[in-house]
């Protein structure tokens, strides 16, 4: 509810309070009107010392103070058709008769006077103009206001005789506290607050803690390197880092190796084109007319280079704006320069409008607003049809504004070149025009009567006005006329381009071999110049900016924001140029403009931290939202002022700040959430998802496709070369564009959204386009000749995600490459062994419990785990529950679980029965021990029985070589009195066992289990007697692994810790079998839709 | 987050996340947020949806009898004076030039001077109400009874790009958000497996603009129409790639599903969350879509009603038929073109061009009224149809008509319209309309009304200004529903 809303009830508060107000209220009604300003005046009459005040002095008191706060903080809700609480204010005799709780004001009496008690704010019941929770406005008015006000009641009310404040509320008047706004004062070049802490790095990171601490949360510690890069670059260039560059950086110990990183990568071309493309936004510039033939633009990229090449190049900021709002007028031989002017040609043009001057007001509209957004961050568009109704924008500032561009011309006849080559170019042409003559007057001989034929058609399509002005001789047009006329006869122009189907007969007979004649003079002909896109002034005189359709007929010259100062502009016409726009980039580039470096530098943070210091940042009135740091922002927009507008230089101080560099997650999250979910004060980075072209760029970089060809014309969006560089057209955008929020082309993009449809995941997962990338992708892991699986899930993440896999995910990714499959095409080389579809299960007898069935040493009954850092490489204990239906004929071993090759050139270890031919003898129960330098088969001598469950294991203490290190337990579970029988055996390896093969259980290559096994423990440390699975089935410590093979909680599945799931198939050769092909594009095809790809953090 | 925001509140955002929204709901919020922040359960599957897509269902500003729109859009501009708006006096003045009475106009192609042309149909009153439909629709006449005819509509655009944009978006000039977009925004869908503003068009060419008429303009992405095509993909990318196939999809899907889940356990931000449910209603929609366009289902007698078995208009029937499935199914505003690239545009050659659009679209759109009505779903469905403008009693190359944005027919029935009335009135000729007047921005105004959302207060904030559909102008008009 409006706060507004109450005032009926404070009201008759107020009139109990004051009886006596409330009688004189109800006599006075009766009066008629103009009775009663008499009668007031009549009140103050000498009473008062003011009266000392001469008439017109009191009125010019009236008229310059008070009638401008009356109209801005009063006139709102009591007006001639808003009567809140029955009370009009529009005339001294609406304030004398007042409302509801009696007059308003007693002239030359304050103290009794309603308005100064409400405005004041001294009566909770009557808090006046109250403030409007929807915009913010109102609330208690400035002290001077109120002082104002106060004065005008002692004065006696002064007020012009006849004058009434009717319909003025709906006038904008710029007000003091408009003036105070934070956007509009001057920025203040103060210093960071006095704060000491380690986190802080520069001068940024002293304005962030000081909020931080303020709001009692925590900043995040710096984020890891590898991510540290990932995002700088990503920021930077928006491409990941390659592998190698991440290599470099974690390597780089230097202290200045991250500002080292950042230097590189601001000197990297790739930086423009990126953060061109951020520009390219905010002017919505695209290469096609946007409308029904939505025309390509071909001479429109050179536009889009010069941007690149002007970030690249750092070009100071006030010298980037002035060349795009003028670069013809301050350099207009210098093609480098005249490109930027492209700016004025980014609206959209619909080619055959016949309404002409409706679709120029509507360009220069077009040009109006985007200015505004893009340079000083103020939403204009209100005030084109009237005055702002939340910010202190008038009607008469937006065509003003206008004014500065009303005098261009759109131009199709101009180059981009220097007077050189014109000149050059203008001899060689001279030669082929002398060479030619007579072909081309025969030409247009014949061409002539056609082209009449089409003109006059083509003519009589536009209303008579317009035709007037195309008849008009180009002298005695205004410029106004010259523009409509030229862009009008520009239609004409296109119908008789159109002329060749046209000729017919002996003409076109004559006609082509003339053609055919001119031809042969081609190689005299110059090249032609590259065709410049751009606008110029019509000449050194431009039209007024007008209103269409304004019954006033009001027109505008240029002229500067009323709230920044309404001053005059300085403008010198220029031979061919009024000189208008190098005044306007003048006044924003000015070092006191307050809004100029405040949007830029905030648009700069936008792009770093995902949401401007400011977060509307084409917004910096009353509807954006208030900067969360405005003393920060006025210290960077200073800065950036100060450093001669280097956007390269507010890059570094951005970057080089521990607020940039802090994590994006934060160890302890807790308060900080609670207080600030959407981490407005920076307590973390913000994770933030890629934008179309990133996206699209990422996939080319880590499929390796991508092309880094820079600059020209555009290219179709297939091909492999960066998004800057695609063609953006209007109404047909590119898949990526479309779905990832990108730019339209259409309107000013100050921020893209990051918006998640179903539409974006079934693009990247069904989608045509990244399924080829992920093809690629995996071409290229092939390419590099990895040695195994592991190496190509590693080459995959690093490439993808700028990391390595930890041993979790590296196991999930073998998983998931190697795995058993229906659909493995034929001739693909199948992943792993070929298993059968069920693992067999069978219940141990003697136990109850669930235990797999290795059949003879089948490797598709074996199970194997990934190596992680979690397996053992020290002390450790193997114990399995098992039965053994039979042993080798030869001296193979019934292998019960293992870590090795069989390769006695290789480390592991590997526990298992003997076999009928061992020279340890058979059944013997056994551990082969591989360190770096021995190789050993540890016999217990406890021997196994066939048919029977037996608990056994092995403990292993490395350091103790005498027969105390090594301690085997065997007992049989078929006879509950059956006694646990130990064997202490003496080793000789002491370490480096460790194997990076997967450990598997039920065997290794070609010595495997027969019969079951129920239960398999590993553990990092020699369990002792009291810890071992018989007496301590539950111990928890240096427990890695504990695989009961029961249903719960699943047959692959482990109790104790491990985290991958066991896998089927047995140990493979040292190389583990090759990706199916398939499985690796799906894999690559899995992280170009992953999370971590699509995000960064 | 029961009805619509209220006008003018600045950042009318939807929560973007589950997280957002919890954090945003605050503890008084009810059960949802403090189920979470008890940590008694985890949110189902779908209290998760509702929380992160901005697309679940929302109430209006009061209650519609429209739920769903189907926007039969005549794409180039159909003649009213050939279809719903007899002029006997045109065909009187037929062969003069214009009288000056009627005012100049700019037209397109600048045939001002040329001599007024006859309508060359045959009249009748049909149903009813007696309305007058000509004989180039003669099913569209067989439920006039239903239909309120508005013969005053004007717009803006004089060419068909700035018209279509105008009758899509509001304004002629391109960068707003299409009204389909407006009304998902507003009221969202009632099925979370389609999308739930679809566009189809009745051959390839590109309909004027292009995806823009159906685009999101300043709105997120998520707002914008889908197009749906004929053929076994009708949304593109809906369907697993062929050389993949079922089991490798899911493979990936869970490969994919795993890994993200453990990439968001140690980042937790909100819109990963969203992320790993927007795969899972990808795939909701993969397999809820291809059952809505197989229309074997359908019984013979329904393909008959909407002319399915006929060529002249099997194409424009099969678009009817599946509008009816969708709305069914609670997709919110649908929208076919007829005559897609601008096919009605008849500025020579009227009489061939007409007869031959009408007879493609007449007994389709019938069939869809009828349909519609039999199921009951009419009353909650709203059906507009018409074109960006329409064209003028003025002849062009002497046989067909200009572009005539100052006067022209468009219909509405169901979802709360009176039928068998006719709103409205053109001058003797056909040039301007003279009565009741309703602009783009009015009949937009009173398309969200039907659907229970008022223009005024449906506002969406972009660059600092309350954006709404009507563009701060529009009146309902109330009187269609009588």
């Amino acid at each position: 509810m409006c706060a507004t809303g109450s005032l009926p009830l404070a009201a008759r508060v107020i009139a109990q309070r004051l009886p006596a107000l409330a009688t004189m209220a109800n006599g006075l009604r009766r009066c008629p009107w103009h009775t009663l300003v008499t009668a007031a005046l009549f009140v103050t009459c000498g009473l008062r010392a003011e009266d000392a005040v001469p008439d017109a002095e009191k009125l010019k008191f009236f008229e310059q103070k008070v009638r401008p706060l009356l109209i801005d903080n009063c006139l709102k809700c009591h007006n001639e058709k808003k009567q809140k609480a029955n009370l009009r204010m529009e005339t001294l005799a609406g304030f004398l008769k007042g409302g509801d709780t009696g007059p308003a004001i007693v002239p030359g009496k304050p103290a009794e006077s309603l308005l100064v008690k409400a405005v004041s704010y001294k009566d909770e019941d009557l808090f006046m103009p109250p403030k409007d929770k929807l915009t913010g406005d109102g609330g208690k008015m400035a002290a001077e206001d109120i002082a104002t006000l106060t004065e005008w009641v002692q004065m006696g009310a002064p007020w012009t005789e006849g004058s009434s404040l009717a319909g003025e509320h709906k006038r904008r008047h710029i007000t003091e506290a408009d003036k105070k706004f934070w956007s509009f004062v001057p920025v203040k070049d103060a210093p960071p607050p006095a704060v000491t802490d380690a986190w802080v790095k520069n001068d940024i990171d002293k304005f962030i803690f000081a909020k931080l601490k303020a709001e009692e949360i925590a900043p995040s510690p710096e984020a890891e390197k590898a991510a540290l890069i990932r995002r700088a670059t990503y920021d930077l260039h928006g491409l990941p880092p390659t592998p190698e560059e991440v290599d470099a950086f974690v390597a780089d110990t230097s202290p200045d190796a991250y500002e080292k990183l950042v230097d590189r990568l601001l000197a990297s071309p790739r930086y423009g084109e990126r953060w061109g493309r951020h520009w390219l936004d905010l002017v919505r510039f695209a290469e096609s007319d946007g409308f029904k033939q939505d025309a390509f633009r071909p001479n429109a990229w050179p536009y889009r280079d010069y941007v690149i090449k002007a970030f690249n190049d750092d070009k100071p900021y006030d010298r980037f704006v002035t060349e795009q709002l003028a670069g013809d007028e301050i350099a207009p031989d210098d093609p480098d320069v005249l490109v930027a002017t492209s700016y004025l040609r980014q609206s959209m043009y619909e080619y055959n409008q016949r309404d002409v001057p409706k679709q120029w007001s509507e360009y220069l509209n077009d040009i109006t607003d985007v200015t505004g957004d893009v340079f000083l961050g103020l939403g204009m568009g209100c005030a084109r049809c009237h005055d702002h109704k939340f910010d202190p924008i008038l009607q008469s500032d937006y065509f003003q504004l206008q004014a500065f561009f009303s005098g261009i011309l759109p131009r199709n006849d101009m180059v981009l070149a220097t007077p050189k080559q014109k000149e050059e170019h203008a001899a060689k042409m001279k030669i082929w025009e002398e060479k030619t003559a007579d072909i081309r007057a025969e030409i247009a001989a014949i061409e002539k009567p056609f082209l009449d034929r089409v003109a006059k058609p083509a003519l009589s399509k536009f209303p008579p006005e317009t035709r007037e002005m195309i008849e008009k001789p180009a002298d005695k047009r205004s410029p106004y006329e010259c523009q409509i006329a030229e862009l009008a006869y520009r239609q004409v122009t296109e119908e008789q381009r159109q002329i060749d189907g046209k000729i017919k007969g002996a003409d076109r007979e004559k006609w082509t071999a003339a053609k055919r004649k001119l031809a042969e003079f081609d190689d005299v002909k110059p090249k032609p110049l590259p065709p410049a896109f751009i606008a110029t002034d019509v000449g050194p005189v431009g039209p007024p900016a007008i209103i269409p359709g304004d019954k006033k007929k009001r027109t505008f010259e240029p002229g500067f924001l009323t709230i920044l100062g309404a001053e005059v502009p300085q403008i010198s016409a220029l031979p061919n140029s009024t000189g208008r726009r190098t005044a306007l980039a003048k006044w924003i580039t000015r070092p006191d403009n307050p809004l100029a470096a405040r949007v830029m530098v905030n648009r700069i943070w936008q792009y770093h931290f995902g949401r401007g210091i400011a977060s509307n940042t084409s917004d910096f009135g009353k509807l954006g939202e208030k900067p969360t740091h405005p003393e920060l922002l006025d210290y960077l927009a200073a800065n950036f002022v100060k450093n001669g507008w280097s956007i390269k230089k507010i890059h570094r101080l951005m970057m080089t700040s521990a607020t940039y560099r802090q994590s994006g997650v934060q160890p302890t999250p807790a308060v900080a959430k609670l207080k600030d979910p959407d981490n407005r004060w920076l307590w973390r980075m913000t994770t933030r998802r890629l934008d179309a072209e990133q996206i699209r760029d990422a996939m080319l970089a880590v499929s390796g496709e991508l092309s880094l060809d820079a600059g020209g014309p555009s290219v179709d969006f297939i091909a492999p070369r960066r998004g800057v560089f695609t063609k953006a057209l209007r109404n047909t955008r590119d898949p990526f564009n479309e779905a990832f929020d990108g730019a339209d082309g259409i309107t000013t993009t100050p921020s893209r959204s990051t918006t998640t449809t179903p539409t974006q995941s079934l693009l990247l997962i069904n989608g045509g386009w990244p399924l080829q990338r992920a093809e690629n992708f995996a071409a290229r892991l092939r390419n590099m000749k990895v040695k195994d699986n592991e190496q190509l899930v590693t080459q995959a993440y690093r490439l993808a995600f700028g990391r390595m896999p930890d041993a979790a995910e590296r196991a999930a990714a073998l998983k998931f490459l190697t795995r058993k499959s229906s659909e493995t095409a034929p001739g693909a080389e199948p992943g792993g062994v070929m298993l059968s579809d069920k693992i067999v299960t069978e219940a141990m007898p003697h136990r109850g419990s669930q235990a797999i069935h290795v059949r003879n040493g089948n490797p598709e009954d074996m199970l194997r785990a990934a190596d992680t850092p979690a397996l053992p490489s020290e002390d450790f204990t193997v114990e399995a529950v098992v039965q053994l239906d039979s042993i080798y004929d030869d001296a193979k071993v019934r292998v019960i679980a293992s870590q090795w090759s069989g390769n006695q050139a290789h480390t592991g270890w590997s526990f298992g029965v003997t076999s009928e031919k061992s020279k340890h003898e058979p059944r013997n129960l056994i551990l082969q021990l591989v360190g770096k330098e021995s190789y050993e088969v540890i016999p217990s001598d406890l021997r196994v029985e066939l048919n029977k469950t037996f608990y056994l294991a092995v403990s292993v203490k490395l350091a103790d070589t005498s027969a105390a290190g090594i301690t085997f337990f065997l007992r049989d579970l078929t006879d509950p009195d059956a006694p646990l029988r130990t064997a202490n055996v003496p080793h000789k390896t002491t370490g480096g066992y460790h194997s990076k093969l997967p450990l598997t259980i039920g065997g290794r290559d070609g010595h495997g289990w027969d019969g079951l096994i129920d239960e398999v423990r590993l553990s990092k440390a020699a369990l002792t007697k009291e810890q071992i699975l018989l007496n301590d089935p539950d111990l928890k410590t240096n427990v890695v692994a504990d695989w009961r093979f029961d249903e719960n909680p699943g047959v692959l599945k482990d109790s104790a810790g491990y985290q991958p799931d066991l896998t089927r198939g047995g140990p493979g050769k040292p190389q583990p079998p090759k990706a199916n092909d398939n499985f690796l594009i799906d894999f690559c095809h899995v992280l170009l839709n992953a999370n971590e790809f699509l995000y960064v953090e | 987050m029961s009805g619509l925001k209220q006008a003018g509140i600045p950042h009318h955002e939807l929560p973007a996340t589950r997280r957002d929204f919890l954090a945003k709901a605050g503890a008084g919020f009810g059960s949802l947020a403090l189920t979470y922040l008890l940590g008694g359960k985890t949110l189902s599957a779908d209290e998760a949806a509702a929380a992160v897509n901005p697309l679940a269902p929302k109430k209006g500003h009061y209650a519609g009898k429209a739920k769903s729109v189907i926007f039969l859009f005549m794409e180039g501009g159909p003649s009213a004076l050939d279809t719903f708006d007899p002029k006997p006096k045109l065909n009187e003045l037929a062969g003069k030039p214009l009288p000056g009475s009627f005012g100049p106009v700019i037209t397109a192609m600048g045939e001002y001077g040329a001599p007024l042309m006859a309508s060359k149909r045959t009249w009748k009153q049909h149903g009813q109400s007696g309305i007058w439909v000509s004989d180039w629709l003669p099913h569209t006449a067989s439920v006039i009874d239903d239909i309120a005819v508005i013969r005053s509509c004007i717009a803006d655009g004089i060419n068909h790009s700035g018209g279509v944009c105008q009758m899509n978006t509001g304004s002629v000039l391109a960068g707003r958000p299409s009204l389909g977009s407006w009304v998902t925004y507003g009221l969202g869908s009632e099925n979370q497996n389609l999308p739930a503003f679809v566009v189809m068009q009745d051959n390839p060419t590109q309909v004027i603009n292009g995806t823009r008429n159906w685009g999101a303009g300043f709105m997120p992405a998520v707002y914008q129409g889908t197009r749906l095509q004929n053929g076994p993909d009708p949304i593109p990318n809906l369907m697993t790639p062929k050389n993949v196939g079922d089991e490798r999809q899911k493979a990936k899907l869970d490969f994919l599903n795993d890994m993200n889940r453990k990439h968001m356990a140690t980042h937790d931000q909100s819109e990963l969350d969203a992320r790993i449910l927007s795969y899972e209603l990808a795939f909701r929609m993969q397999a809820e879509a291809p059952g809505v366009v197989d229309l074997e289902k359908e019984t013979e007698a329904t393909k008959d009603l909407y002319g399915m078995n006929d060529k002249v208009t099997s194409e424009f029937g099969r678009m009817c038929l599946m509008s009816r499935r969708l709305v069914e199914r609670g997709v919110r505003f649908v929208q076919l073109y007829s005559g897609a690239g601008s096919k009605w545009d008849a500025h020579s050659g009227l009489e061939k061009n007409h007869s031959g659009l009408c007879a493609s679209m007449d007994k389709p759109i019938a069939g869809l009224i009828k349909d519609l009505k039999s199921r009951g779903l009419l009353d909650s469905t709203l059906v507009v149809w018409g074109g960006e403008f329409g064209r003028t009693p003025m002849s062009e190359k002497g046989d067909g008509r200009d572009h005539n944005p100052y006067g022209f027919t468009m219909w509405m029935a169901g979802g709360g319209v009176k039928g068998g009335q006719v709103i409205g009135e053109t001058d003797e000729i056909g040039l301007h309309a003279v009565k009741d007047r309703l602009h783009v921005h009015d009949i937009h105004a009173t398309i969200l009304h039907l659907l229970g959302v008022d223009h005024a207060r449906l506002t969406y904030m972009h660059k600092g200004r309350p954006e709404r559909a009507t563009i701060n102008e529009g009146e309902i008009y109330k009187k269609i529903s009588g």
